[in-house]
């Protein structure tokens, strides 16, 4: 909303202000000033001047040599550029020393003649451009013929006003108005409104108008009728109110009824009246099949929500919204009606947004109107028609309510606790302030003595309907300054986080622990994702939940997996000059149980890490691309960090956007927990990535298995013995299986001795036949009550050794 | 063989022995000095067994003479014996010196994005005062995300949030309110209630530099008997002192949300300026940093919370626009772009 600082000086006394003084204080009460901006761009010594002369340019085409009038002095020689220039134009003239926006006027000689100033186009001069029709941009801005010779034309065009640009909050509908704005101003600095005295102007004889509500959704409906309507331009005051609170000046009875609308709120509409048959106004609900061509020459659908202004025939126009063709005023029109209503807020809202419109009258009638303007604004406008517009009343004003009720607007009546408000802020305020607060907004209290006040809240303020709001008003008017700073003196509570978010914060120190970046990506995504993921038509990954309105191309749909987003991230940065990284994400996929959703879906937290390009090398090392192995052992040791290392095992997997020779999925306690691979190449190609590996696990699925508490392994009071063996196993025997299998042999035992197997060696090469490997695995040996004896270690050996050739072919080495 | 011989002998084998003492290099050398000079073959130990022909009154002085010698030599092979090992010494210090001034080898710390850093820090900030840790759905219900906040359909506040419908009633939450009122009809009649609520949010913007449809909220709430508005400012000053350091202040300003009243922006002092006016601050002083109020008593009524006996407050602020105030990130989507360049500079703690 923007606020003329002249317009609201005629109804605040604000000579003692200045606007920056204001936008604080208005700041101050929730009413936030987003900009302060000077009408006057930096015009001066710019004055009204009258062509009286025009030749053409000796030297040059295009220009013309002007005598120019500007009331003291001789005429001043001008040469003009602009086309329109003409005898008798009034047209703003800057003279030698003036400043415009653009820079300073000085004598300048133009083709051999000296030019004493020039003449201003409406740029020139800092108007909004975009708010002039066409015809007074181009060239010469033409002032009215009645322009005073030789005035200043920041004074004359009343230039020298400020705007206030102020982001109203949705509640405060009252201030879409320069009145509304002016009670809340005159409340804050505890001064007087001064409205000037409104007089219905004296009429004959009765109205031609009959109105008749047949529907709820239209309280009040009021209308004037008028002839003898003048139109052509409005004053040009009008005009710079207009601009200045960004509307564009149209013609007279537009402008009029724009410019009441911006001063009560109330939009007005006027219309033909003989265009209404039998001079008879129907305001009812749309039917269906029903339509309309508007304003705008576009032909629209009338519903059973719209609401309808019609006659007994036929719709003439869409309440709120915008009027019908078929009543326009032209230039035939004899007689004009003037609409002041009262339309329901959410039928305008809807209409609105169903034939994607959204005016200034639309806005205000959304956000509610103030029922006592629907007679304020009427009456404002008929003094301005008669004044303005030449017009006389044709009979008074027909005024129509849907119920009796409506008859008189009364506004609300709210209880009030002043001792409840002091405990709500947790100040002090004395009754004596909350009573001054209510006087300064005009609001008015009965029974100020007992424990409840009752507040009667005017209508112009329908955001005040609670107790709560009235507290608002207190703390807002009194200062929120005065609200001192406390702490809750509740009970003690303890903070927590639970289980699932612990299990992610150890999840992501261990990550970053581990050398892996973080990076949080966007949920919405596109389905094509998934064909470069390679999974089939009917995969459950392909029930993406679609937006019902996208934004944008890219982002229509929720993700199901979570490797296109990292993807993404890899390329953009192999893309950006980085040679590789290992990043991770935790977040969350969407899952639907049933497409077209129903209810709301499942959110899994996954966490997936993608290691990309190559590793970063240390002095002498030589950068290598990542491999499986650099991110398993990223996950062996997030496993072990978490305590379920021993639990875990990897297997052979089968996805369709990993590699199928090196992809394994892990499982925990028989249950799936995740994967991890190489990315299938066709995958890596699709998303611009020579190789990488991908791993995925489900938080969701192992905070089941977080361990609260464990203890720690006694120390050892004898000695181990460490034992090494080396075999040979075809290729394709999985080491793990080896290890295995030791294991199970050792635990046949009654008791154990087998501490510890791990692989230290894997050997394929010169002096081992293709096809085979060399596998090193270390064991150790230790009992809890005595030293083993070599023969104790060695028979277990023998028979882990002979379960290995029997079930792998495994053979000694014995070099 | 006379006393004066001997004693000549002597003076000869001495000066000889240290001249030879001197020019030595290494510890075989000085091994073999010592054998020559003081061992059992040496010169020393012949003349000693010679001092069997000298009278008695000769052998005492030609004794002393003998062992001074042999004491003088012994003193001069252990000094160079201690000189040769520190010679030895450096020059294996000199061999082993290595360039330390190589970087050593470290291990990739990693980074943790910056937003779950700031969330993170809030959440133990907020921990600290007693606060759960709650997390909700992203893809919320009509009726949560607004309607039970006191955001009936075809309110005019709904255009504050333009919203990504799902279907007719589903949609991805537009704010982190919703959890509001799934905190409070899970704990009711339970109080106090005090709970954070960190986690995405979206909203139907295009994405520039100031906004992004995919953003993040952490909301505040607090239930209890007698809850007040300066419980909220004190609150939130002991937050912003926290984050933005301790000698922060917080201002309270009028404002408007559907589901608080009163309602107010809290400001901080500029964190560029510290609150003489520049450009950030658009000359103020202050910046403003979330919405916060107390709870609309229809929002508590209809969570089950008898808004005449309970009250509370609530806020919501973005850690975007905080991690973007605290690192001096000047566009929100540099957040999202992920671009390894910048992450990799939250590779320290704090
Ligand atoms: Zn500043």
């Amino acid at each position: 909303m923007k606020l003329s600082f002249q317009w609201i000086s005629d109804y605040v006394d604000l000579h003692d202000l200045t606007p920056e003084t204001l936008a604080d204080k208005l700041t101050g009460a929730g009413l936030e000033v987003e900009a302060i901006t000077p009408r006057n761009q930096g015009v001066s010594g710019v004055v009204v001047g009258e062509v009286v002369a025009c030749e053409p340019h000796p030297n040059a085409d295009r220009l013309r040599v002007c005598q120019v009038n500007v009331g003291d002095g001789p005429l001043r020689t001008i040469v003009c550029g602009a086309p329109n220039v003409a005898v008798g134009q009034k047209v703003p003239t800057a003279l030698p020393g003036a400043k415009l926006p653009g820079g300073s006027i000085g004598v300048a000689k133009l083709r051999g003649i000296e030019s004493y100033g020039m003449l201003c186009s409406a740029k020139e001069i800092g108007l909004e451009t975009k708010l002039l029709p066409k015809e007074q941009t181009e060239g010469l801005y033409v002032l009215p013929a009645d322009a005073p010779v030789g005035a200043d034309i920041v004074e004359y065009l009343g230039l020298d006003d400020v705007v206030l640009e102020i982001g109203l909050t949705p509640n405060r509908s009252d201030c879409l108005s320069i009145r509304g704005f002016a009670y809340e101003i005159a409340a804050l600095l505890d001064r007087p409104t001064t409205f000037p005295e409104d007089v219905s102007p004296e009429t004959s004889g009765a109205s031609p108008v009959q109105v008749r509500i047949d529907t709820p959704l239209c309280q009040r409906y009021e209308a004037q009728a008028f002839t003898g309507v003048r139109t052509g331009p409005s004053p040009l005051w009008m005009q710079m109110r207009l601009m200045a609170m960004g509307i564009r000046p149209i013609s007279l009875p537009v402008d009029i009824t724009n410019y009441v609308m911006l001063e009560w709120g109330q939009p007005l509409h006027a219309f033909d009246l003989d265009e209404a048959h039998e001079h008879t106004i129907v305001v009812r609900q749309g039917r269906s099949d029903e339509t309309l061509v508007t304003l705008d020459g576009e032909s629209r659908e009338l519903t059973e929500d719209t609401i309808v202004i019609a006659d007994p025939d036929r719709a003439i126009g869409i309440a709120g919204v915008m009027g019908g063709q078929n009543s326009e005023i032209t230039a035939q029109t004899k007689a004009v009606v003037l609409e002041s209503a009262a339309f329901d807020a959410i039928s305008v809202r809807k209409t609105g947004q169903r034939l994607g419109l959204r005016s200034e009258a639309q806005q205000r009638f959304e956000k509610g109107i103030d029922p006592q303007a629907v007679t304020g604004a009427i009456v404002r406008a008929t003094q301005l028609f008669r004044d303005l517009a030449g017009a006389e009343a044709w009979g008074g004003v027909v005024r129509a309510t849907f119920h009796d009720a409506y008859a008189q607007p009364t506004g609300t009546v709210v209880e009030f606790s002043p001792e409840r408000c002091n405990r709500l802020l947790g100040t002090q305020h004395s009754e004596e302030t909350m009573r001054d607060v209510f006087r300064r907004l005009g609001f008015t209290v009965e029974s100020t003595e007992g424990q409840v006040w009752r507040v009667h809240v005017p209508p112009r303020r329908p955001d005040i309907s609670l107790e709560a709001d009235l507290v608002e008003e207190v703390g807002r008017l009194a200062g929120y300054d005065r609200i001192p700073t406390t702490l809750p003196v509740g009970p003690v509570t303890v903070g927590a986080r639970n289980a699932s978010q612990t299990l992610r914060k150890r999840t992501r120190d261990v990550l970053m622990s581990c050398g892996m970046s973080e990076v949080v990506t966007y949920a919405l995504t596109h389905p094509s994702d998934l064909d470069k993921l390679r999974v089939s038509p009917d995969s459950p990954y392909r029930q993406m939940i679609p937006l019902l309105h996208p934004m944008s191309e890219e982002r229509v749909a929720l993700r199901t997996h979570l490797l296109p987003s990292l993807a993404q991230v890899a390329a953009f940065n192999m893309a950006h000059g980085v040679d590789g990284g290992a990043i991770f994400e935790i977040g969350r996929v969407y899952w639907p149980t049933k497409l077209p959703l129903e209810e709301q879906p499942c959110e899994r937290t996954q966490w997936a890490g993608l290691w990309f390009g190559e590793t970063e090398p240390g002095i002498g090392e030589r950068a290598r691309p990542y491999d499986f192995y650099d991110a398993k052992g990223v996950v062996e040791t997030w496993l072990q960090a978490l305590g379920w290392q021993d639990e875990v095992r990897f297997a052979p997997v089968q996805l369709s956007w990993l590699h199928p020779g090196r992809s394994a999925e892990v499982v925990l306690n028989g249950q799936r927990i995740g994967s991890i691979g190489e990315l299938h190449p066709e995958t890596g190609a699709a998303f611009d990535l020579h190789r990488a590996v991908y791993a995925e696990f489900d938080l969701d699925v192992l905070v089941s298995f977080l361990q609260t508490s464990w203890k720690v392994h006694r120390m050892p009071k004898f000695p181990a013995s460490r034992r090494d063996l080396a075999v040979l196993v075809t290729k394709d025997v999985p080491v793990q299986a080896l290890l295995d299998t030791a294991r199970e042999v050792a635990a046949c035992d009654e008791e154990s001795i087998l501490e510890d197997c791990r692989i230290f060696d894997i050997y394929t090469g010169k002096g081992i036949a293709d096809g085979y490997k060399s596998v090193a695995v270390a064991f150790r040996y230790r009992a809890d009550d005595r030293t083993l004896t070599d023969d104790e270690v060695v028979r277990v050996e023998q028979r882990i050794l002979d379960a290995w050739t029997k079930k792998y072919g495994a053979v000694l080495r014995t070099n | 063989m006379n006393v004066v011989d001997i004693e000549s002998t002597l003076q000869t084998l001495r000066h000889k022995a240290f001249e030879e003492l001197r020019s030595l290099q290494d510890v075989r050398a000085l091994d073999d000095w010592r054998v020559q000079y003081l061992g059992k073959k040496s010169e020393l130990t012949q003349i000693s067994r010679q001092m069997g022909a000298l009278s008695p009154e000769e052998r005492p002085v030609v004794g002393e003479k003998v062992n001074e010698a042999r004491g003088a030599l012994q003193r001069a092979y252990e000094e160079m014996q201690a000189e040769l090992a520190q010679r030895e010494l450096n020059r294996r210090f000199a061999e082993e010196t290595i360039d330390v001034t190589v970087p050593g080898r470290r291990h990739a710390r990693g980074s943790m994005h910056p937003l779950t850093q700031i969330i993170q820090e809030i959440e133990e900030v907020f921990l600290g005062m007693g606060y759960e840790v709650v997390e909700g759905p992203e893809i919320e219900t009509d009726e949560y995300n607004f309607e039970k906040l006191n955001l009936p359909k075809h309110h005019p506040a709904r255009d504050m949030q333009d919203t990504f419908y799902l279907t007719e009633t589903l949609l991805l939450r537009t704010q982190t309110s919703p959890m509001q009122v799934r905190t409070m009809e899970r704990m009711r009649p339970h109080v106090p209630v005090k709970v954070i609520v960190p986690g995405k949010v979206y909203r139907r913007d295009e994405d520039d530099a100031t906004h992004s449809h995919m953003f993040h909220q952490i909301e505040g709430l607090v239930v209890d008997e007698g809850v007040r508005m300066s419980d909220l400012k004190g609150t939130l000053e002991h937050f912003a002192r926290a984050i933005f350091g301790a000698n922060q202040s917080v201002r309270l300003r009028p404002s408007f949300f559907p589901f608080t009243e009163p309602s107010a922006e809290l400001d901080i002092r500029c964190t560029n300026c510290g609150g003489s006016g520049c450009r950030m601050c658009k000359g103020t002083g202050w910046l403003e940093i979330l919405g916060c109020g107390m709870v609309h008593p229809k929002v508590l009524d209809g969570a089950g919370y008898d808004s005449r006996r309970y009250s509370g407050f609530a806020f919501g602020m973005g850690p975007e626009r905080i991690a973007m105030l605290k690192y001096g990130i000047e566009d929100i989507r540099l957040l999202y772009q992920n671009d390894l360049r910048l992450l990799r500079q939250f590779n320290r703690v704090l």
